[in-house]
């Protein structure tokens, strides 16, 4: 009896180790550069919000913000759904809203569990005055997609991804 | 009132448009800290300026795993984004020489953010962006306007920084400060409505993009980066911002940019695979944009902060100013036509109608039917017998800006019946056309065969007692009895200085019951002979005013006593040591000529002594000729001991004396004439004439010289310039 009880002790000690390990232990990431180069419109700099989607089509994470006002976000309607509600810290993540014509070239970082398990990167733009693109681009992250050149539809032209 | 075109459109775009701009200005004071804020953070690194580009790409390059981006800001600080060999990212300063990580880049303040869209859109995006662009235009109108009007007070462009002449606190450092700060307040304006216009892309939008033709791309020969000639002898202080190969693929290329070009760049070969030069849309832009903000200058900065505290001052004290103005209106208990007494009021400020209500209101007292207006509002008057003209003077001798036109209408205008008119003249003696216009007036009115009543009368500072003393002439002449009430003309005496009484002879020693009084200034003191003194007899609006005579640093006054005389009387009870306050007022019309062949002097009873400081100053020996009228023998021993020293020192040529009351009467203007000849000849070898005394002897003086010039086939006017008075 005592047997047992020190063996289930044991146990439930382990299982809490463990479970408080796992939880502290980051989950791997990488870093990919990330170029977003715009078409020739006229106007203001776009607002480009790229998210984290999950495999059932809903926002998971907001990986990076190109655009530093906020009084503007909530023109970028459907993200600012999911965002609008928590108003998690986003200053890490922030850049400058990027103008006609150019190209920025930012960092995110993405765990990478998410690769190859049917979860998609979302370019949402946005320029005052103007269009609002939900999905400018959107791809899966694969393996193949996160090295890959990705043609946008709205003020992207193309997005360029590399691990690094 | 009628006000110019300018002042009114001044004011109306000012009244339109003061909310934003007082919206603007307290913003725009505040963001000015923004880049003096950002300047004084400790990340520019000393040796930048020698630094090439090359340098420090490579730099960059050896260290980092990774480089995106090198950017260097208006502040000479560099900032870049990395990735390190851990496999971490670091994005924010750098050292450019070492290419080590220095700080994150502090994000931009919440409170500057706020405040910055303030500034550019009220909150109310692209509507509140329209007004604010719309009010920096209409405050370059401002501007504009403002400069049109200070070069109508200044009289001119090239008198454009002149003395301004201070009237009053509002109005002095209006002008004042406007001027200081036109160009800035102008640059601000001008970038701000570019700033605005560029929001809504009304210039024509060139973007171009770079045409790379990627089929003839060569990886071959490689070179390395600080051997690339395109970057040879580039400075990094004349780039803008580097962007890295995305990455190893020979299409891919270096995007660097500088303040008026872009280039890409071959990262292996160095080849300029494509140019593309800014427009000068861009150019202007950025122009605009760092002269908006001060970015990047420190001076700059200042400037611009100070301009914009000086917009909110021009706020307040334009509007002091109109209040003011709009305090002075004209309001009438009879009509222009069946009035008897006619009142025009010709002012630039509306301080001129202050006397014209005060001597309406005196008159309708006394049963009198008055019609007050503006001179420019001149027109028949069917019942007019006495014609009253009450005017300031604006800029050199010009109209004030409502009678403009008045000179016009009365040529043209006739009156049905006779009447008779009596011009009185406002300004300051600091002004040196002192109230020419109501000169012109008289001279006009004259031209018409109009009844001249009193000849023009004038009053310095808007002295109330100058003008009882014109009402007190001018009601006897009419023939009623009128007394002003002071009511009106609150002042309390400002600018006074001690001074203490040094000596003083006895009035009973004259037998014009006149003295002599020395003072001594308690401070340094800046006055010359000619000047006038203005005491305070009650320490009230009261004020008198004294020729003086400078000797020996001393002020020396000649002060004849009346009976019930307020000035006089309050000086003859003043005791040796004792004190005074008073304030010198400049009558620079009046004081010695310094480039002259010949000075004649000319002086009746208390009037000479001006001229007593000036011969006692004649150290150049100046041709000097002194004519002084005086009662009797008895009464020149006031002067007599000074001026015969003068004579035996040189300092004055000649003395010719008039006895108005012995043996045989003589007056001033009789010597005059008996001495026309040396006097034509003075005048026309450019010799100045000086008269000080009574109107009367200085209208008798006028009367004589224009008779000598007659007799010479010459015109009195001719010799305007060289006859300088001060009569009363």
């Amino acid at each position: 009896m005592k047997k047992v009880f020190k063996i289930t002790f044991f146990a439930t000690v382990a299982i809490l180790v463990l479970s408080v390990y796992s939880f502290t232990l980051k989950p791997a990431t990488t870093k990919y550069k990330c170029m977003m180069q715009m078409i020739n419109y006229t106007g203001e700099g776009a607002y480009v919000v790229i998210s984290l989607i999950n495999p059932e089509g809903a926002y998971e994470k907001t990986l990076y913000v190109q655009g530093d006002d906020s009084e503007w976000y909530h023109d970028i309607t459907e993200w600012w759904k999911f965002y609008g509600k928590k108003r998690s810290d986003l200053d890490a993540i922030t850049g400058e809203t990027i103008a006609g014509g150019a190209r920025t070239i930012s960092v995110i970082e993405i765990d990478d569990d998410k690769v190859n398990s049917g979860y998609k990167i979302r370019f949402e733009t946005a320029v005052e005055d103007q269009e609002y693109y939900t999905k400018d681009a959107e791809f899966e992250l694969t393996s193949e997609s996160v090295k890959s050149k990705v043609e946008g539809t709205g003020f992207l032209r193309y997005v360029r991804m590399l691990p690094n | 009132m009628t006000i110019s075109i300018w002042r009114y459109s001044h004011l109306a775009l000012a009244v339109s448009s003061f909310v934003f701009i007082l919206l603007a200005s307290l913003t725009g004071i505040i963001l000015a800290f923004e880049p003096i804020s950002e300047q004084i953070q400790p990340y520019k690194v000393s040796g930048f300026d020698e630094l090439t580009a090359s340098e420090t790409i490579s730099v960059f390059k050896d260290k980092y795993s990774e480089v995106l981006s090198l950017e260097i800001d208006a502040n000479d600080f560099v900032t870049a984004s990395v990735f390190t060999d851990e496999g971490g990212s670091l994005t924010g300063f750098f050292n450019p020489i070492t290419a080590d990580f220095i700080g994150e880049k502090p994000e931009v303040s919440k409170f500057f953010q706020f405040v910055t869209s303030l500034h550019r859109s009220l909150f109310l995006k692209s509507i509140g962006r329209f007004f604010v662009g719309l009010c920096s235009f209409l405050l370059f109108l401002i501007t504009v306007s403002g400069t049109v009007l200070i070069l109508k007070r200044q009289g001119g462009v090239r008198k454009f920084f002149t003395k301004v002449v201070n009237e009053s606190f509002a109005q002095y450092w209006h002008v004042v400060l406007g001027r200081a700060t036109l160009i800035p307040i102008i640059i601000i304006t001008l970038t701000g409505v570019y700033l605005s216009l560029e929001k809504f892309n009304v210039f024509p939008a060139d973007k171009k993009s770079h045409l790379i033709d990627f089929e003839q791309i060569n990886a071959t020969p490689q070179l390395n980066i600080n051997d690339f000639p395109v970057l040879k002898d580039v400075q990094l202080s004349d780039v803008e911002h580097v962007e890295f190969p995305f990455s190893d693929d020979v299409e891919d290329y270096y995007t660097i940019k500088f303040q008026t070009k872009e280039l890409v760049i071959n990262q292996f070969t160095g080849e300029v695979l494509s140019v593309i030069e800014d427009p000068l849309i861009n150019v202007l832009s950025k122009l605009s944009l760092k002269l908006h903000t001060g970015e990047g200058s420190i001076i700059w900065s200042f400037i611009l902060l100070i301009a914009t505290v000086n917009i909110l001052f021009f706020i307040y004290s334009g509007f002091a100013m109109t209040l003011k103005r709009r305090a002075f209106r004209i309001k009438n208990k009879f009509t222009k036509n069946n009035s008897e007494y006619v009142i025009l009021v010709g002012s630039e400020n509306g301080g001129t109608l202050l006397f014209a209500n005060a001597l309406k209101k005196e008159l309708i007292f006394n049963g009198k039917r008055v019609f007050v207006a503006e001179l420019n509002k001149y027109t028949i008057y069917k019942n007019i017998k006495h014609l009253i003209v009450l005017t300031s003077t604006y800029g050199e001798g010009e109209a004030p800006a409502n009678a403009t036109n008045f000179l016009k209408l009365l040529e043209k205008i006739k009156q049905n019946q006779s009447f008779d008119y009596s011009v009185v003249g406002f300004g300051s003696l600091s002004y040196p056309d002192f109230c020419k216009f109501a000169f012109d007036v008289d001279k006009s009115l004259q031209d018409q065969n109009i009844k001249q009543l009193l000849p023009p009368f004038t009053i310095n500072d808007k002295s109330f007692n100058s003008f009882e003393q014109w009402v007190a002439l001018w009601s006897k002449a009419v023939g009623t009895q009128l007394s002003i009430s002071s009511d009106a003309f609150h002042t309390i005496p400002k600018n006074t200085v001690p001074f203490k009484v040094v000596s003083k002879t006895n009035k009973e020693d004259n037998p014009d019951d006149t003295f002599r009084l020395v003072l001594k200034p308690k401070k340094k003191l800046r006055f010359t002979s000619g000047d006038l003194l203005a005491i305070y007899p009650k320490d009230d609006y009261n004020e008198r005013l004294y020729s003086i005579a400078k000797v020996n640093g001393n002020m020396h006054l000649s002060v004849k006593c009346h009976l019930n005389g307020l000035g006089s009387n309050y000086l003859n009870d003043l005791v040796v040591n004792k004190q005074l306050k008073a304030r010198v007022i400049q009558n620079k019309n009046f004081h010695f000529p310094k480039k002259t062949d010949r000075v004649i002097m000319i002086g009746n009873g208390t009037g000479i002594i001006p001229f007593i400081g000036m011969l006692a100053g004649n150290s150049k020996k100046i041709d000097t000729h002194l004519y002084c009228g005086v009662r009797t023998k008895r009464a020149f021993n006031l002067y007599q001991p000074e001026i015969s020293t003068y004579l035996k020192d040189g300092n004055l040529t000649k003395l010719t004396i008039a006895y108005s009351k012995e043996e045989y009467k003589v007056y001033v203007q009789d010597l005059i004439t008996g001495d026309s000849d040396f006097i034509m000849e003075t005048l026309l070898s450019e010799g100045v004439l000086m008269v000080c005394g009574s109107l009367v002897m200085y209208k008798g003086v006028l009367d004589a010289l224009e008779q000598i010039c007659l007799a010479n086939k010459l015109n009195i006017n001719d010799f305007r310039h060289l006859i300088k008075s001060d009569c009363y």
